[in-house]
């Protein structure tokens, strides 16, 4: 980078606006969440615990980010399985067929989740699947594929198809070359996308809204409901532990690109 | 290590891409325990032939034969065939240890059989030391041998080797060239290589096969195919060559002459040849260093003179082009040791040949 041209005033001001813009809004809610106050405010005081307090001893509040964190895993682990094999079958076959594949593959991305939660409304009623453990997973595992499509399939075309063709031509089917050769090349790339899949489960709102409604709860639900509710500081206090804890998975994630040789 | 090599033939092989035709009705013996050489210029099919050996790729037509048996069919995984990769392809995840063992792993052997073939695999190659190593720690000549050692520990009925010491420096590949022919003769198997470097064609092979245009040109052992070749493709791939065409003017007793402009040429007719018919075109070809300097007395089967156009030196020769009114410029390499004469543009030379110094080779089919 030494030789690279410094940017000028102009340039820095503006990337320093854009950031500042993304951050203002979250982390606003980080002295909101210390308020002394028992409403949605700016601390007055002091700086309180308080409502941390709240979070952590409310069955609810625990409940509901219990219930994310293992639908989030399951989802994920969805996720993770198909979206893996989709692309490896693609990346094997290689043709003009798996780029449509592929990028049907994409679509939960594309269209607007709202309008795929209507179509999800609709089937899960008739199979059953409303308001369940099981059809959130499903739901939010299928919408997390596009994710691991996307970052395995950039790692398998950093992939030598040498080392393929090198561990049949010593005897290995393609479960032993899967196995000991594909997959632990290509592994940060699962990582990865399993780690945008669990924050995408993790986060999301808008399906949960439609094919919930009693018996699942999620965390993002129940911050939902608290502020059409009531305007209780804990879902503050919530919300900090959530970027917390998109944030370690984040960093997590580059981490393990790092070490990527 | 001991067991045999096996036999390989390859019956008609031919493979279309399309409307594109890589190989064309290529056919080929490989002896037990021999070491064939594929040599052609880039897209010649010489690496098509070897992918269709290793069953990575399914020829259009013909057969390919294991002692006998046909194997055309078969998988690449259920070949057993050891494949030297282009580049190597080195598990870059795994140790040098782990990268060797792997087809032991595939194989299921017990821990100790598998712990003790590798050893004695990489004693072969005396890489011992190195076996924690990951291959991004060692050198090319090292991964080179890395991939040699994991091709041959499952014993298996073929090596294939695909361009394998295309990837270093010149001294390296004349280094591991040796090795390379000194593997051959411990492990006592069949080889099949390819590549598109004549010399290591020359120096490492029992027998070469000559490719163009995916047809076998030519195949033969390599002191036969550098004297006899068979075409004006052969002459100038393998080696360099002057090319001399003329018209023959008699021909008798194991030789026959040709005349090109105002020069007569002598030329020997090699054993098993067929006297060319008076009046026909005829195309010799003659090495560069089969070309004498001549003095103003000696004599030789052919003469002509002519003066330097350009010369360089080449440490061990001088490399000289030399003008002849009727036979264009012709190639002449000199030694430059003891040199009779000191090169100058436009000094007069006088040139000599004995009549069995150059060949007659066919044209090449379009």
């Amino acid at each position: 980078m030494g030789g690279a041209h410094r940017p000028g005033p102009f340039a820095t001001g503006l990337a320093w606006a854009v950031a500042l813009y993304l951050l203002l809004p979250i982390s606003i809610i980080i002295p909101v969440s210390l308020t002394d106050q028992r409403f949605l405010s700016l601390p007055v005081e002091a700086l309180s615990l308080r409502h941390y307090g709240t979070v952590v001893s409310s069955p609810e509040w625990l409940d509901a980010i219990w219930q994310s964190f293992w639908i989030a895993v399951a989802s994920t682990l969805l996720a993770v399985v198909a979206g893996t094999l989709c692309a490896i079958g693609c990346w094997r076959i290689s043709r003009r067929s798996t780029d449509l594949v592929r990028a049907l593959m994409l679509l939960p991305l594309i269209i607007p989740s709202i309008v795929y939660a209507v179509g999800l409304y609709r089937y899960f009623a008739k199979l059953d699947l409303l308001d369940r453990f099981l059809g959130v997973t499903l739901a939010h595992g299928v919408t997390g594929i596009p994710y691991v499509v996307i970052t395995v399939s950039t790692a398998l075309a950093a992939f030598d198809p040498r080392l393929e063709q090198a561990a049949r031509s010593m005897g290995a089917g393609l479960a032993q070359t899967l196995r000991w050769v594909i997959l632990p090349r290509i592994m940060p790339g699962i990582v990865s996308g399993a780690i945008f899949a669990f924050i995408h489960s993790w986060d999301e709102l808008v399906i949960v809204l439609f094919i919930a409604s009693r018996d699942v709860f999620t965390l993002p639900r129940r911050i939902w409901n608290g502020i059409n509710e009531n305007l209780d500081p804990a879902m503050a206090a919530v919300a900090v532990l959530l970027v917390i804890f998109t944030v370690l998975l984040l960093l997590l994630d580059q981490l393990l690109r790092k070490r990527r040789p | 290590m001991s067991t045999a090599g096996h036999a390989l033939g390859l019956r008609g092989i031919t493979r279309r891409y399309g409307n594109f035709t890589a190989v064309e009705d290529v056919s080929l013996s490989v002896g037990s325990g021999e070491f064939l050489t594929l040599l052609g210029p880039s897209g010649s099919g010489k690496t098509t032939i070897l992918m269709c050996i290793a069953g990575f790729v399914a020829p259009s037509e013909g057969a390919i034969l294991l002692d006998g048996r046909d194997i055309t069919g078969l998988p690449p995984e259920r070949r057993n065939f050891g494949m030297v990769f282009q580049g190597y392809a080195l598990f870059p995840h795994m140790t040098v240890a782990e990268n060797v063992a792997f087809p032991l792993r595939v194989r299921k052997l017990g821990a100790a059989e598998r712990e003790a073939k590798v050893r004695a695999a990489l004693d072969l190659v005396q890489l011992t030391r190195f076996a924690d190593r990951r291959p991004a720690q060692l050198s090319g000549g090292q991964q080179q041998r890395v991939a040699l050692a994991r091709a041959l520990v499952f014993d298996p009925s073929l090596l294939l080797l695909d361009e394998p010491l295309s990837a270093l420096d010149k001294k390296l590949r004349a280094e591991l060239q040796e090795e390379l022919k000194a593997l051959h003769r411990r492990v006592g198997r069949t080889f099949v290589n390819v590549t598109h470097d004549q010399e290591e064609a020359l120096s490492l092979s029992d027998r070469v096969a000559i490719l163009n245009h995916g047809r076998l040109v030519q195949e033969g052992p390599p002191a036969a195919l550098y004297e006899r070749p068979r075409t004006r493709f052969v002459a100038d791939f393998l080696g360099k060559s002057n090319f001399l065409q003329g018209t023959v003017r008699q021909a008798a007793q194991g030789r026959f002459s040709i005349t090109i402009g105002n020069t007569q040429l002598v030329q020997a007719l090699p054993a098993g040849a067929a006297e060319p018919a008076v009046g026909a075109l005829a195309l010799l070809s003659l090495r560069p260093e089969k070309i004498g300097l001549l003095d103003d007395t000696a004599s030789a089967d052919n003469v002509v003179k002519g003066r330097i156009v350009t010369w360089s030196y080449a440490g061990a020769g001088y490399t000289v082009t030399v003008h002849t009114a009727d036979l264009g410029s012709l190639q002449v390499t000199l030694p430059t040791w003891r040199a009779p004469i000191a090169p100058a543009e436009g000094l007069p030379l006088r040139l000599g040949w004995s009549a069995d110094a150059s060949v007659p080779v066919e044209e090449d089919a379009a």
